[in-house]
């Protein structure tokens, strides 16, 4: 089960466990579902991924993916909280998820998609 | 704190191994044993005749110098000379050796000196056995003695070098802290001066100290100046921006400042595209960016 | 302390196993004294190559192990599987496939985690991939 909360008039999803892939199928499709039924409710959705210790290249092409698809359903996404380690080891890897809207915390990420209505 | 013989993994089993490895079987020690007061009698004399070779070469000879020193070393010498012919190697032999090795980098006495000793010690050694034994007896004496000498010194440099890792260990830990200084210059803005040259190691370094600082105080936006960078080609421009990248997943921003007019041309040249990066000549410039990238401005008092 | 050599090997034959296999490199490497950022590091590497063992190559297993030479620690760790195998290595190694379950992008990138990669694959038989991360010196 993955926790979806509306905060501020936006979406937000905490990621607590780490996604293996069952668990990264339910994220999108809870997240799509929420986006769903929250039309003309809600504006955005922060995804906080502080508690990842772990990101590889399919957990980011996830991410990217529910950003991309949200955005189709007219829904801007900030991924927040991304811990250092991971952040370099992505881009080590040599990705750096250019679709990808990012902010330090949540506040931050609230304050982002604010500025975006 | 953990015994030597602990901290290098020494076992029963790994130490019959090592004295395998150096031709030392029971015969040898036994031969030694057999000759303990033989060698208890010539100790003196050998200490003695070390003493004066130390005395000798300038540069040990200043070392003897120090107060109390010299009564001190003859002692450990007529030791170390008895528990050559112990004829027991076990772990607690093992562990002196160590323990010695570790003292002698701590107070910082080059490996050259205690293994110019052992050297000397046989040449000693092997006169007064042949002064003293039958000739295959000598030759069988000088053979063991030269076994576990060679044993103990290899101990002793283990110590040595290891103790002497750590210390580099340690000094390069604190160079890099000195060569990235991570300073935050106003709430949520820190500031990055990256100064001399930026290979691979030293760019992941660096970036993980700017991400790391980054997350702890939640700063917004990273300040960096490379006006000190000695070169800037494609690979260092590669390691800004990897650098940057990660910044931006963090959430945070950079603005890159300290772009002399030769590192600009440099930069269009070999094709560097800095895509959305913000990018400043001045650092000054460059913290008026920051500062308005937080919502804050350096202004004039009324 | 030295740590004594140690090895584990993981069967991959389920989603679990994957993460199964993450935690134990982690474990490992964090036993090592590796830090948080050689961790992350190797665990996502060991994420990627479980990954591919269990998603192209019809299961098999990872062995982890820890190293020693002279003063420097490392983990060794060996992904093997009984699949198809790869035909293009050098393909599959520039991280050029975009399809929704690539095999490219996590090899490429889990070979820049590391210190060595070695990648031995024949077509029908199966996959072998060998990765060294050594502990800083």
């Amino acid at each position: 089960m993955i926790p979806i909360l509306r905060v501020a008039g936006h979406i937000l999803v905490s990621v607590q466990t780490e996604l293996g892939d069952d668990v990264v199928a339910q994220f999108q499709d809870a997240v799509l579902m929420a986006i769903h039924e929250d039309r003309g409710r809600t504006d955005g959705i922060v995804i906080d991924i502080t508690a990842l210790e772990v990101v590889d290249t399919y957990v980011a092409r996830v991410l990217a993916d529910t950003a991309a698809m949200a955005k189709l359903m007219g829904r801007r996404t900030v991924v927040v909280g991304m811990r250092p380690e991971v952040a370099a080891t992505l881009v080590q890897m040599g990705f750096t998820l250019p679709g990808v809207q990012t902010a330090l915390n949540i506040d931050d990420g609230i304050a982002w998609l604010d500025a975006q209505r | 704190m953990a015994s030597f013989t602990d901290r290098f993994g020494f076992s029963s089993t790994s130490l019959k191994e090592r004295l395998r490895y150096f031709d030392i079987h029971p015969a040898d020690l036994t031969l030694l044993k057999a000759h303990a007061e033989l060698g208890h009698e010539l100790t003196p004399a050998i200490v003695e005749a070390f003493y004066e070779h130390l005395l000798a070469s300038p540069e040990t000879a200043e070392y003897l110098s120090a107060p109390g020193m010299v009564e001190r070393l003859q002692r450990k010498q007529a030791h170390y000379f008895h528990t050559l012919f112990s004829g027991h190697i076990d772990l607690h032999y093992v562990e002196e050796r160590l323990r010695v090795g570790a003292v002698h980098e701590r107070i910082g006495v080059p490996p050259r000196w205690y293994i110019g000793a052992y050297s000397r010690y046989l040449v000693l050694a092997h006169a007064a056995f042949h002064d003293r034994l039958e000739q295959a007896e000598a030759v069988a004496l000088t053979a063991a003695l030269e076994k576990v000498m060679h044993f103990d010194a290899a101990l002793a440099m283990d110590a040595y070098i290891s103790a002497h890792l750590e210390t580099a260990t340690r000094q390069r830990a604190a160079i890099r802290e000195l060569s990235t200084p991570v300073i935050r210059v106003h709430d949520r803005v820190l500031l990055l001066p990256l100064i001399g040259t930026v290979d691979s190691h030293r760019a992941q370094e660096v970036m993980q100290q700017a991400l790391i600082r980054i997350s702890e105080e939640q700063a917004r936006v990273l300040l960096l100046d490379i006006a000190g960078v000695a070169v800037v080609d494609t690979q260092v421009a590669d390691h800004l921006l990897k650098m940057t990248a990660a910044v931006r997943l963090l959430g945070a921003q950079t603005v890159l400042t300290g772009i002399s007019p030769m590192v600009a041309r440099t930069m269009v040249e070999l094709g560097v595209d800095v895509g959305t990066m913000h990018t400043r000549n001045a650092l000054s410039d460059g913290l008026e960016l920051a500062l308005d990238l937080v919502g804050m401005k350096i202004g004039p008092i009324t | 302390m030295t740590p004594a050599a140690v090895s584990h090997q993981v069967s991959v034959t389920t989603q679990d196993d994957v993460v199964a296999a993450r935690r134990q490199a982690r474990a490992m490497a964090i036993e090592l004294g590796f830090d948080a950022f050689a961790v992350a590091a190797i665990t996502t590497a060991t994420s990627e190559l479980a990954r591919n063992v269990f998603v192209h190559g019809g299961g098999g297993f990872v062995t982890i192990e820890t190293l020693r030479t002279g003063e420097r620690l490392g983990l060794c760790l060996t992904f093997c599987d009984e699949g198809p195998g790869i035909e293009d290595v050098e393909q599959a190694l520039q991280g050029g496939f975009s399809t929704k379950r690539s095999l490219g992008l996590g090899l490429s990138g889990s070979r820049r985690l590391v210190d060595e990669f070695e990648l031995t694959s024949t077509p029908g038989e199966g996959t072998k991939v060998r990765v060294v991360k050594w502990t800083r010196r």
